[in-house]
C-alpha cells in the first residue's frame, strides 16, 4: 500500500511535467496540423539553454543554487520561443499554412522531411557544440524530500525538486489555458485551427497565428525540458527519448485538443511510475505503450477527441 | 463601392471566371445568380483573396484590392459569409461573433453590434454559450451572418445562405436579411441559386453562366427577360 501511494505520488509529479511537455507539441499540432518531429530536439535545446543560463550566464551567481535553476528554466522558455519563431519564419512556413495549397498531400510530405532534417541538424549540431558528456541542472532540492504523513503509519516522500517542477508545470498550464480560452490571441489561434479559410475572412492572419503557436509550443516544451533536467541528466540525443512519449501523450489526449495533451502526458507519467511496482524498470516504456494501445483500442479518438466535426 | 473590371480567375489550368465585370454601389443590394459551377463562389473567393486572379482589377472604396493581403481585406470593411457557413465548430456562438469582430471597427462597435445582432437573430442570444459545431444548419447560417455583421462591415458578401437548408428555414433567413438591410442600409452582395427570391429582393442583378456575365440589370428587367424566366423562374 505504501509503495502504491509512493508510486502514485511520483507518477502525478512526473506526469504534470510530461503533461506540459506534451502540451507544447499538442499546441503546434492542434493549430497548424504539422507533425513536428524535431520537437524533442527543441526540448533538448531548451535543456541546454537553461543549463548555460544557470551556469555560464550568471543566474547561479545572482539567484543561488536553490532558486537559480528555476529562474534559468523559466528564462529558457522565451529564448526557445524566439528560436521557434525564426525557425517557423525561415523554414516551416514554406511548407505549411496558406502556402500548402499548391503542394502535394497539403505539404505533409515536405513537413515530414523538413522537421526530420531539423531534428538531425539539432542533434548532431548539439553533439558538436555541447559534446557528448551527460549534463544536468543540479539543485540541492534534487536530492532531498518532503515527508507527507504519517497517515495510518504510512509516510510518502516527495522529492522537493520534482514537487516544485510539478507546481511550475501546473502554473504554466493554468496560464496557457487562460491564454487560449480567454484572450483574443488565444481565440484567434483556435479559430485558425478550426477553419483557416474562414479565419482569413475574419481578418485573422493565419500564417502569423501559426507562427505564434509554433513559438509558444517551443517555449512551453523548453520549460518542461528544463524542469525534467533537474532530475534526469541529458545529452544532445535526449530528444529522441522524449519525442515518442510526447506523441503518445498528444494522441492519448486526442489529436488537436490542447488540454487533452496535458492529460495524455499525465497518464503516461502515472503509468510509467506505477509500472515499476510490478515490472522491472527496463520495461517502463513497454508498459507505457501497452497501456497506450489499450486506451486507443477502446477510445481511438483519445480522451478529448473532437466531438464536433471539422468543417 | 465595389468595382470589378475584366476579372479572370481559376484553379491552375482550369479558368473559372472569364472577363467578369460587376459593380456594387454604396447602399445597393446586388444579387448574382446562375447555375452550379458558374463561378459564383470563385468570384467571392477572389474578392477575399483566397483565389488569385489571372487578370482584371478589383477596387473597393477606391482601394486596389488585389494589392491588399487577404487577411487585411476584412479590415477594409468586407465581410464574407462563406458558402457552407464555415462557422468555427469548437468555438462558442459568442466566440464566433468575437472572431467576426477582429476588425478595428468591429472592436469599437462591439457592444452595439452584439445587441443588434441578437435582436435580428434571437436564436444566437439563446444559444450564445453553445459550441457552434453542435448547432443545426439553419442556426449555423444565422451565426455565419451574425459573425459577418459583427465586423461592422461596409459590404456584406453572402454566398448561398440558403444552401442545404429546409425551404422554410431558407425563407426565414431571406426574410431576416431583408429586415437587416431595411434597418441598417448595409450594402449587400448576394450569390444565390434560389433565383426568384434573390431577384425579388435585390436592386440589381447579374446572371453568371460558365464564368461569363450573360445578363445584368435591375430586378424588373431581369425578371422580364425571357431567358431568365425560362431557365430560372420556371415560367
Amino acid at each position: 500500500m505504501e509503495g502504491f501511494l509512493q508510486a502514485l505520488a511520483a507518477g502525478l509529479l512526473i506526469g504534470a511535467v510530461y503533461g506540459l511537455m506534451c502540451v507544447g507539441l499538442g499546441l503546434i499540432f492542434g493549430v497548424m496540423r504539422v507533425i513536428n518531429f524535431a520537437h524533442g530536439d527543441f526540448m533538448m535545446l531548451g535543456m541546454y539553454t537553461a543549463f548555460y543560463l544557470f551556469t555560464a550566464a550568471g543566474v547561479q551567481a545572482v539567484f543561488g543554487n536553490t532558486v537559480g535553476p528555476f529562474v534559468a528554466i523559466l528564462l529558457a522558455g522565451p529564448v526557445l520561443a524566439v528560436f521557434g519563431y525564426f525557425v517557423h519564419r525561415m523554414l516551416i512556413s514554406h511548407v505549411s499554412g496558406t502556402r500548402t495549397a499548391s503542394l502535394e498531400g497539403e505539404g505533409h510530405y515536405a513537413q515530414l522531411i523538413l522537421t526530420l532534417g531539423i531534428a538531425l541538424i539539432l542533434q548532431n549540431g548539439g553533439l558538436i557544440v555541447f559534446g557528448s558528456v551527460l549534463a544536468s541542472i543540479r539543485t540541492p532540492l534534487s536530492s532531498s524530500a518532503w515527508e507527507l504523513g504519517p497517515f495510518f503509519d504510512m509516510s510518502i516522500f516527495l522529492n522537493k525538486a520534482r514537487s516544485i517542477d510539478a507546481v511550475v508545470s501546473l502554473a504554466m498550464m493554468i496560464l496557457l489555458s487562460l491564454l487560449i480560452t480567454r484572450t483574443r490571441i488565444g481565440k484567434s489561434l483556435r479559430a485558425a485551427a478550426d477553419n483557416p479559410t474562414a479565419a482569413t475572412y475574419m481578418g485573422i492572419d493565419v500564417d502569423r497565428a501559426h507562427r505564434t503557436a509554433f513559438a509558444l509550443g517551443c517555449g512551453i516544451t523548453a520549460i518542461a525540458g528544463g524542469l525534467l533536467a533537474t532530475n534526469y541528466p541529458f545529452h544532445p540525443f535526449v530528444g529522441l527519448e522524449y519525442v515518442i512519449v510526447m506523441y503518445a501523450g498528444v494522441v492519448l489526449g486526442g489529436m488537436g485538443s490542447i488540454i487533452g495533451a496535458f492529460w495524455g502526458g499525465m497518464t503516461i507519467g502515472l503509468v510509467q511510475q506505477m509500472s515499476t511496482l510490478i515490472l522491472p524498470t527496463q520495461l517502463q516504456n513497454a508498459a507505457i505503450f501497452a497501456v497506450f494501445l489499450l486506451i486507443i483500442f477502446f477510445r481511438p479518438q483519445g480522451f478529448f477527441g473532437r466531438m464536433v466535426e471539422r468543417t | 463601392m465595389l468595382r470589378i473590371e475584366g476579372l479572370s480567375a481559376g484553379y491552375s489550368a482550369k479558368p473559372v471566371l472569364n472577363d467578369v465585370s460587376i459593380n456594387v454601389g454604396a447602399g445597393q443590394f446586388v444579387a448574382i445568380v446562375g447555375p452550379n459551377g458558374a463561378g459564383k463562389t470563385t468570384l467571392f473567393k477572389t474578392i477575399s483573396g483566397i483565389v488569385k486572379p489571372s487578370g482584371g482589377r478589383i477596387a473597393f472604396d477606391g482601394v486596389d484590392l488585389l494589392a491588399v493581403p487577404p487577411p487585411q481585406r476584412a479590415h477594409l470593411g468586407i465581410a464574407h459569409v462563406p458558402e457552407g457557413r464555415q462557422v468555427f465548430p469548437s468555438l462558442t456562438v459568442m466566440e464566433n461573433l468575437e472572431m467576426g469582430a477582429m476588425t478595428e471597427s468591429g472592436r469599437r462597435d462591439w457592444q452595439a453590434n452584439v445587441e443588434r445582432i441578437f435582436e435580428w437573430l434571437p436564436v444566437l442570444k439563446e444559444r450564445r454559450n453553445q459550441f457552434a459545431g453542435t448547432m443545426s444548419g439553419g442556426q449555423q447560417q444565422m451565426l455565419a451572418i451574425g459573425r459577418g455583421l459583427a465586423s461592422s462591415p461596409k459590404l456584406l458578401m453572402l454566398d448561398e445562405p440558403s444552401m442545404g437548408l429546409a425551404p422554410s428555414t431558407a425563407d426565414f433567413i431571406f426574410e431576416r436579411l431583408i429586415e437587416i438591410r431595411r434597418q441598417s442600409g448595409l450594402t449587400m452582395l448576394l450569390v444565390e441559386q434560389r433565383v426568384a427570391e434573390a431577384l425579388e429582393s435585390a436592386d440589381h442583378g447579374y446572371v453568371l453562366e460558365a464564368g461569363h456575365v450573360v445578363l445584368e440589370g435591375n430586378n424588373d428587367t431581369l425578371r422580364a427577360d425571357d431567358r431568365v424566366r425560362k431557365a430560372y423562374l420556371g415560367m
